[in-house]
C-alpha cells in the first residue's frame, strides 16, 4: 500500500520550553489506514498532528502528505487534504447556521455558490444532519454538533481525517454515533482515519496502534497486541474491562474481547 | 449544608416564559456531606441546574435553599459572595480560566477575593496545590507551562484554596487521562470524607457507579429519576429508554445474562459483577 504520510526524524520545542514536545519521530502511515495514536496528556500526540497538518512548524525533519513535501509554499494545498475534528464541538463554529458552518471551508476556497450549496447538502446527508441545515449550531447535542464539524471537514473532500479526541466530551450515545460515522467514512469512502484518543476500546476499531511517550514514538503495534501489554499505565491507559475482569476471575491472561469472553463463561457454566 | 431545590423553574427568555425553558418543576434535596451525581444527556439541563445552585443563574420561579440562605426569582445580585465562598465551582475544562503569571498567583485569587490577606492566601494556596498532588516546586512556575493534567489540576486547587463546603464539578475529567482520571476522582472522594459535599455532573456511568452515593436524572430539563446508582441502573424504564446508559459492568452483565447467568439486580462495579460470576460458577459449573 502507498504512504498517504511520511514523517522522517521530526522534532519540534515550543517557545521557551528546554525539552522537545516531539523528538526524532518517524512515522509511515498507509493511505487507507486507520491509525490509533495514544499516550499520557503532554506525551506530544497533539504537537504531532499539528505538525502534520502545518499549525505548527518542525523545528527539524521532515513531513510529506500524499507525495508532497510540507513547504511554506504547499501548506495550503496539504490543509485541503486533512481535516481535523477537535475535542471541544463549542470551539470550532463559527456560522449562524448549520448550513453556514459547512459552507465555511469551501468559501475560503472561492466555490462558486451552486456548486456550494451542493456540497453542503451532500456533506450534511453524509453525517444525516440534512433535517438541521437551518439550526443555530449552538442547540445541537453534543454528538450532533461533533457531526457538523465532521461534516464541515467532509465538506472540502480530504483524503485524512485526524480525530484529536472529538469524542472524549460526549454523552455514551453520541460517542457512539460520532464512531459509527467514522467507520462508514473509512470503509466506504477509503479515508485514511488518525485517532487521537485515550479511550483503549476505542483504538480496537482502528487497524494500527502508535504509542508516544515524552515525545517519543516508543511503540507501533495492533490493537490485539496493545491490549495484552504489561504496563498500560505509564502510557495513560486503563487495562481493558475484559482484561480486569478476568483478572478478577482468575482466568488466563491471554487477550479475549468481550464476545470471547461471554462465549467462555457460558461454556463454564 | 443542605441544599434544597423546591420546585425550580428557569427560562432563558424572561420576556417569554413558555419560550424554551432551561429547568422545569425541578424539586430535589442534595444532603449534607453526601456525594450527589446528576446525569442526563448534553442539553438536558444539568449545568443549568447546577449554576443555581451557586446563584450564577437565578430561577424565573421556584426557590432554592442552601443551608439557612434562600434565592429566588428576586434576590439581589449583591451580598452573594459569602454564598459563592461555601460552594466552589469546578466549571469544565476549567484549566481554560487560568490567567496569572505563576501558579500561585493563580491559585491565591480565589481567597483574595473573598476577602483573606496576601498572607492567608499564599498560605492557603500551598495548602491547596498540595491537596491536588502537586509539587510545591511548582509554585512560582508559569500555569501555562505545565502540562493539560497538571493545569487541570491548578485549576482545580484554585477552588479549593477557598476552602468551600460544597463542591460542583462540572465533566471535571473530560479530556484527561484515564490515570489523571482516577488520581482526580480519587482526589473528590477523600475531599468528601473529610466532609464535604460533592455534586458531580458527569457522562461517564464509571465514575457513577464507583463514586456516587446518590443519583438524579435530567431529561428534557425535567428531574426525571432519583435513586441510589444501583436503583437507577437497574431502572428498567430509565435504561430502555436510553435516558441513561450503563457502566460498563451492567452492560457486560446483560449481554451474560443472555444464557444461563441469572441478575436479579444488575451489578454496577467490576467487583460486584466478578462476585456474582464466581458464586453462579460454583453453585452451578
Amino acid at each position: 500500500m502507498a504512504n498517504i504520510i511520511s514523517i522522517e526524524n521530526l522534532s519540534y520545542t515550543y517557545p521557551e520550553s528546554e525539552s522537545p514536545a516531539v523528538d526524532n519521530v518517524s512515522l509511515e502511515i498507509n493511505k487507507g489506514e486507520w491509525i490509533s495514536i495514544v499516550g499520557k496528556n503532554g506525551s506530544g500526540k497533539s504537537t504531532l498532528t499539528r505538525l502534520i497538518d502545518g499549525l505548527l512548524e518542525a523545528s527539524s525533519g521532515t513531513i510529506s502528505v500524499a507525495g508532497q513535501k510540507l513547504t511554506e509554499e504547499s501548506l495550503w494545498d496539504i490543509r485541503e487534504k486533512i481535516g481535523i475534528v477537535f475535542q471541544n464541538p463549542d470551539h470550532q463554529f463559527v456560522g449562524a447556521t448549520v448550513e453556514d458552518d459547512v459552507a465555511f471551508g469551501l468559501e475560503n476556497q472561492g466555490i462558486e455558490r451552486d456548486q456550494m450549496v451542493r456540497e453542503v447538502d451532500q456533506a450534511l446527508k453524509l453525517v444525516d444532519m440534512q433535517d438541521f441545515k437551518n439550526r443555530d449550531p449552538q442547540s445541537l447535542s453534543g454528538g450532533q454538533k461533533q457531526r457538523v464539524a465532521i461534516a464541515g471537514v467532509l465538506a472540502v473532500n480530504p483524503e485524512i481525517i485526524i480525530l484529536d479526541e472529538s469524542t472524549s466530551m460526549l454523552d455514551p450515545e453520541g460517542r457512539e454515533t460520532v464512531l459509527s460515522l467514522v467507520k462508514d467514512l473509512w470503509q466506504n469512502k477509503g479515508m485514511t482515519i488518525i485517532s487521537i484518543t485515550h479511550d483503549i476500546q476505542e483504538t480496537a476499531l482502528s487497524q494500527r496502534v502508535v504509542i508516544m511517550k515524552n515525545g517519543h514514538l516508543v511503540e507501533d503495534l495492533t490493537p490485539a497486541q496493545l491490549f495484552v501489554m504489561d504496563d498500560l499505565k505509564q502510557y495513560g491507559l486503563d487495562k481493558p474491562f475484559t482484561t480486569l475482569l478476568k483478572e478478577k476471575l482468575n482466568f488466563d491472561p491471554e487477550y479475549q474481547d468481550e464476545e470471547e469472553l461471554i462465549s467462555k463463561l457460558w461454556k463454564l457454566n | 449544608m443542605e441544599i434544597k431545590l423546591n420546585n425550580v423553574s428557569h427560562s432563558y427568555e424572561s420576556q417569554n416564559p413558555d419560550a424554551g425553558l432551561g429547568l422545569d418543576g425541578v424539586s430535589l434535596t442534595i444532603k449534607d456531606k453526601s456525594f450527589t451525581a446528576l446525569i442526563g444527556k448534553t442539553g438536558s439541563g444539568k449545568s443549568t441546574l447546577v449554576k443555581h445552585i451557586n446563584a450564577l443563574l437565578k430561577p424565573t420561579s421556584g426557590t432554592i435553599k442552601i443551608g439557612d440562605r434562600e434565592i429566588d426569582s428576586k434576590t439581589n445580585n449583591k451580598n452573594l459572595k459569602p454564598l459563592r465562598q461555601k460552594i466552589g465551582m469546578v466549571f469544565q475544562f476549567p484549566e481554560s480560566q487560568l490567567f496569572e503569571e505563576t501558579v500561585e498567583k493563580d491559585i491565591m485569587f480565589g481567597p483574595m477575593n473573598f476577602g483573606a490577606t496576601e498572607e492567608e492566601a499564599r498560605e492557603s494556596a500551598k495548602d491547596a496545590l498540595k491537596l491536588v498532588g502537586i509539587e510545591e516546586s511548582y509554585l512560582q512556575q508559569s500555569p501555562f507551562d505545565l502540562s493539560g493534567g497538571q493545569m487541570r489540576r491548578v485549576a482545580i486547587a484554585g477552588v479549593l484554596a477557598s476552602n468551600p463546603e460544597t463542591i460542583i464539578l462540572d465533566e471535571p475529567t473530560a479530556g484527561l487521562d484515564p490515570v489523571g482520571r482516577i488520581e482526580i476522582m480519587d482526589l473528590f472522594k477523600k475531599l468528601n470524607k473529610q466532609g464535604k459535599t460533592i455534586i458531580l455532573v458527569t457522562h461517564n456511568m464509571d465514575d457513577v457507579a464507583d463514586y456516587a452515593e446518590y443519583t438524579y436524572v435530567m431529561q428534557n430539563s425535567k428531574l426525571v429519576g432519583q435513586g441510589t446508582p444501583k436503583e437507577i441502573f437497574n431502572n428498567k424504564e430509565l435504561v430502555d429508554s436510553g435516558i441513561v446508559s450503563l457502566p460498563q459492568s451492567a452492560n457486560f452483565a446483560k449481554k451474560l445474562a443472555e444464557k444461563k447467568y441469572v441478575f436479579d439486580q444488575l451489578p454496577i462495579t467490576i467487583d460486584e459483577l466478578s462476585n456474582m460470576i464466581k458464586e453462579q460458577l460454583e453453585n452451578n459449573g
